[in-house]
């Protein structure tokens, strides 16, 4: 297990992380979210003891990183930002190399080389120079790197930054497949990769944690309450009365107009409601009235929305549920745009 | 710390550097050679390759700052120094293993040279004894400066600049011999005393002459582990203020 206790960076008077702390339980996947910079790299910098921290302390496995470095490094596989290789080494010598800074016996060496260069598929590309590699080649050798000698903890710092779509399911499924054996902190400010490889996920902005709870909890909070998207031709009063007495609508919360008679509605469900009938009875009821309907649908709001207001929000938040009271109160303000 | 001394090694050696830098190293001492040769005195045929070694070394200057230019000012460069200070290896392993892998650099260049008292002794008769001391004195002289060079690597993230600031460095350790001897200075004995103190160039010509003077070693040894831990303290220094 690693805990991480009330880690604070200031660089000069600037803070840049204020006062977090979360633990990463043994084989979990946590999440790291943030906007571009929220202080992620600078705290997975301190976890994996390159910054020095203002304050707070890191345990990795028991032991303290600043106290016994060395004991505490060698449980760590790091990939940094940017991957770091030499680009005059070839990609096997560059791996012996690491793996001589890892301390792996050298009867081990040959074995663990190849372990990481099949799992990474870069095997092909051993013998090249690490400066005629693509990003995408790079970045995985990067990664090779961390998972020298199965660390037990990994800090993945943005690995699927610059790769292709084809690549990044790759390595999504690569982390996926570590917690097997590994706790591994991953960050990124892509949403849906979080919520598609981490068990939990813990959400800064500018220093501070915004959240910090499961992918399930995130999307229970918000389960509840579906959103119904009816597009239709005809009589925008006329539907929107319809829709609004129907049983089981919150309320309207935006009504674009699409062409010339053509409206979105974008309709807020209330929590608990079966959305099969309230569908029904929308469309039931839309069409007695001789209005047409184009298109109709329910959807769970996404992990994006919450994100974007909790990082927006200003205040400091323990717990998710909170904070969607909060966002909660703060809704009706986009109802009835036109 | 082994695998930093062979990563480094393997860098100068498996790419054209250490050769580039020998090719122009032999090429100064065959110019200081033939200039010896030239100027031989018709009655004794007599030259020392001391001298040759203290004569040129206003030239090989050039070339210490130039090996170590790339021992740290690279690693920033290239975001390795990430690697390397989150590895199970303490900063000292990795100075000391760097430093080494210069020293060897800088033995291969030495080696280098010698060619030309191996092509003498063919043709006549040289001086082992005198020889080797020259070359003790030569490699503690440039080890000194690699160490210093080293240290300027560890300031700056450009290794061109590490290579300049490194040249400034090898000029006043040079001109602090004369500095010292001019007159201005020579009112004041405590402090010329005190700036010729400072001089590596003399203790070089008296390893040059034959002499081997405890002394001596004590002032490159000392100037060696001063540079060093200023590297240390130079890094660690530079991860606290990172910004």
């Amino acid at each position: 297990m690693v805990t991480i206790e009330k880690l604070t960076k200031y660089y000069g008077n600037n803070r840049a992380v204020n006062n977090i702390s979360f633990t990463i339980n043994d084989n979990e996947i946590l999440g790291f979210l943030g906007p571009n910079g929220a202080g992620k790299s600078t705290t997975m910098n301190m976890i994996a003891g390159f910054l020095p921290m203002t304050d707070g302390k890191v345990t990795i496995f028991g032991s303290d990183i600043t106290k016994e470095p060395v004991k505490a490094k060698k449980n760590i596989g790091y990939l940094p930002e940017i991957p770091p290789v030499y680009p005059d080494m070839r990609v096997k010598e560059y791996l012996s190399f690491c793996a001589g800074l890892k301390r792996i016996p050298s009867a081990k060496k040959s074995d663990e080389i190849k372990r990481v260069m099949e799992l990474l598929k870069i095997t092909d590309v051993k013998d090249k120079l690490i400066k005629n590699l693509s990003k995408g080649y790079k970045q995985r050798v990067g990664f090779a790197q961390a998972l020298l000698g199965n660390p037990k903890f990994l800090i993945l710092d943005e690995p699927t930054v610059g790769l292709d779509p084809k690549q990044v399911t790759e390595v999504r499924e690569i982390i996926r497949n570590l917690k097997k054996e590994h706790s591994v902190i991953f960050s990124s400010h892509i949403l849906s990769e979080v919520s598609a490889v981490c068990d939990r996920v813990v959400i800064i902005n500018k220093g501070d944690i915004k959240a910090v709870d499961t992918i399930e909890n995130l999307e229970n909070s918000l389960g509840g309450s579906l959103i119904l998207h009816v597009k239709i031709k005809g009589n925008r009063t006329t539907a929107a009365n319809i829709i609004e007495l129907t049983k089981g609508v919150e309320e309207i919360s935006k009504i674009d107009a699409e062409g010339n008679d053509f409206f979105d509605f974008t309709v807020q469900l209330k929590t608990g409601c079966n959305a099969d009938d309230v569908r029904t009875a929308v469309m039931t009821e839309l069409l007695k009235n001789n209005i047409m309907i184009s298109e109709i649908f329910t959807e769970k709001p996404d992990l994006e929305s919450i994100f974007m207001k909790l990082i927006n929000s200003t205040g400091s938040k323990s717990g998710i549920e909170e904070l969607y009271e909060e966002i909660k109160a703060e809704n009706p303000d986009t109802k009835e745009e036109k | 710390m082994f695998s930093v001394y062979k990563k480094e090694v393997q860098s100068f050696f498996y790419t054209p550097f250490v050769y580039v830098v020998t090719a122009l190293f032999m090429f100064l001492f065959t110019l200081m050679f033939n200039n010896a040769l030239g100027n031989l005195s018709q009655a004794t045929f007599y030259f020392t390759f001391p001298e040759i070694f203290y004569n040129g070394i206003f030239y090989f200057i050039f070339l210490i700052p130039i090996l170590t230019m790339r021992t740290f000012a690279d690693e920033r460069k290239f975001g390795t120094e990430v690697l390397l200070m989150t590895s199970p290896v303490n900063v000292i392993q990795i100075i000391v293993g760097k430093y080494l892998a210069n020293l060897t650099a800088f033995l291969f260049m030495l080696a280098g040279s010698a060619f030309f008292p191996i092509f003498t002794a063919i043709k006549g008769e040289v001086v082992v004894s005198q020889l080797a001391c020259a070359y003790i004195g030569f490699f503690l002289w440039g080890a000194m400066f690699i160490a210093i060079g080293q240290l300027v690597s560890s300031f700056t993230e450009s290794s061109i600049i590490a290579a300049v600031i490194g040249e400034i460095i090898m000029f006043v350790f040079i001109f602090i011999d004369d500095f010292s001897m001019t007159e201005f200075i020579a009112q004041y004995p405590t402090i010329q005393s005190f700036v010729y103190s400072f001089a590596a160039q003399p203790r070089f010509a008296y390893f040059s002459q034959g002499f081997i003077r405890l002394s001596d070693i004590v002032f490159f040894i000392s100037a060696i582990i001063i540079s060093l831990a200023w590297n240390y303290i130079s890094i660690e220094k530079r991860r606290w203020k990172k910004g």
